[in-house]
């Protein structure tokens, strides 16, 4: 595998293993199913560039992951209740975006190494978020529907639990 | 509301010897950590909340009861211990003290226990809050206990998940209160957890 390839794939894994992004990507995944609405996917998507866009500007280091666990804390009670106001749901959705940008620096030698791992982040992130949504808006039936408000449930109280680890 | 079917429950004493059995066997919720290396990843917070049995039967009593109320029981229950039980943990995490935290853990599997046992239907509401208000003390227990470190997000997930599992399976054990056969032994295994909570409440006063 070549090297730009390679850091490509290694960006591309990175939101699926590290499981702080897994977390947060999953409560929006989980809402944007829910609530079918492919809007907020457009909105994370843009948020996830203007991320990159700042990490290109060389931008200090930034609370970035407390706020993609804040993040997900919300979403996830948000999936639980089955309540979620659209400004509010795309308010989070272009936070998710930028924070989990902001939290995925490359650690690449040369430049064209960092935009490829930039490029894997993205496309991963899209790729694991589109998939799990559209698996949640196809969950129709009645127990799948408690199933992804109970995930919804899980991922809020892991999110609170580390959440108060960090603020401590 | 009393069930015709309580007359039914088993033998006291056999159950007495079952319970006294299990508590020998588990240790209160203080003691989850097995080893230090243990607690460092999802594995170990999935181990967390299944080496203390006053817990693990409180876990399944919110799924059981969840089961035996039926819809939206069934699903609000097992959705709000594990919000307000992160609260708890949260609370504990930052240092603040809760009073009787394992009295509150064993009395949290005798209500729930008699609860089923007794085939209690209170309001929707109810049910909830006596549910919310336990899991402050199960949160807590556990969040006194949770490592700090770079794995804390596995760790907090595992033993959510594990938490949400033992839910679960109460849920499905729950199911059974469908049939009049299924009910007894549902209720049966209220009497169970509530003899549980009782051997630890004694340990704990």
């Amino acid at each position: 595998m070549s090297g730009l390839l390679q850091t490509f794939v290694e960006g591309f894994i990175n939101p699926l293993v590290t499981p702080a992004h897994v977390l947060t990507l999953l409560a929006l995944a989980l809402l944007l199913g829910q609530q079918n609405r492919p809007v907020s996917f457009l909105v994370f998507a843009l948020g996830l560039a203007g991320g990159f866009v700042a990490i290109v500007l060389a931008v200090e280091a930034t609370p970035a992951r407390t706020v993609l666990l804040a993040s997900a804390a919300v979403l996830g009670v948000m999936v639980a209740a089955a309540w979620a106001p659209k400004p509010l749901a795309l308010l989070l959705a272009a936070i998710m975006g930028t924070a989990l940008a902001l939290d995925s620096p490359p650690q690449a030698v040369t430049i064209a190494d960092a935009y490829a791992t930039l490029a894997g982040t993205a496309l991963g992130a899209c790729a694991m978020l589109f998939v799990v949504a559209t698996i949640a808006a196809h969950a129709n039936a009645d127990w799948q529907r408690l199933g992804v408000r109970i995930l919804g449930s899980w991922i809020a109280a892991s999110a609170i639990l580390v959440l108060a680890v960090w603020l401590k | 509301m009393r069930d015709p079917d309580h007359s039914k429950i088993a033998h006291p004493g056999h159950a007495a010897a079952i319970v006294a059995l299990m508590v020998l066997a588990g240790g209160p919720a203080s003691a989850h950590i097995v080893d230090g290396s243990a607690a460092g990843g999802f594995l170990g917070g999935f181990a967390h909340p299944l080496f203390g049995l006053d817990h693990v039967v409180a876990m399944i009593a919110v799924g059981l009861w969840g089961a035996f109320l039926g819809p939206p029981a069934i699903w609000l229950l097992p959705i709000t211990f594990p919000l307000v039980m992160a609260c708890g943990g949260a609370i504990a995490i930052l240092g603040v003290a809760v009073p009787g935290v394992e009295i509150g853990i064993a009395s949290s599997a005798i209500v729930l226990g008699a609860m089923i046992a007794l085939a209690a239907r209170p309001p929707l509401v109810g049910a909830a809050l006596i549910v919310a208000a336990f899991a402050i003390f199960h949160g807590h227990a556990h969040g006194a206990e949770l490592p700090p470190g770079s794995d804390v997000v596995a760790f907090s997930v595992g033993f959510v998940v594990a938490t949400g599992l033992l839910h679960l399976s109460g849920i499905a054990f729950g199911l059974l209160a469908r049939w009049p056969a299924g009910r007894i032994g549902v209720r049966v295994a209220g009497v169970g957890i509530a003899l549980v909570g009782l051997a630890f409440l004694s340990k704990a006063v």
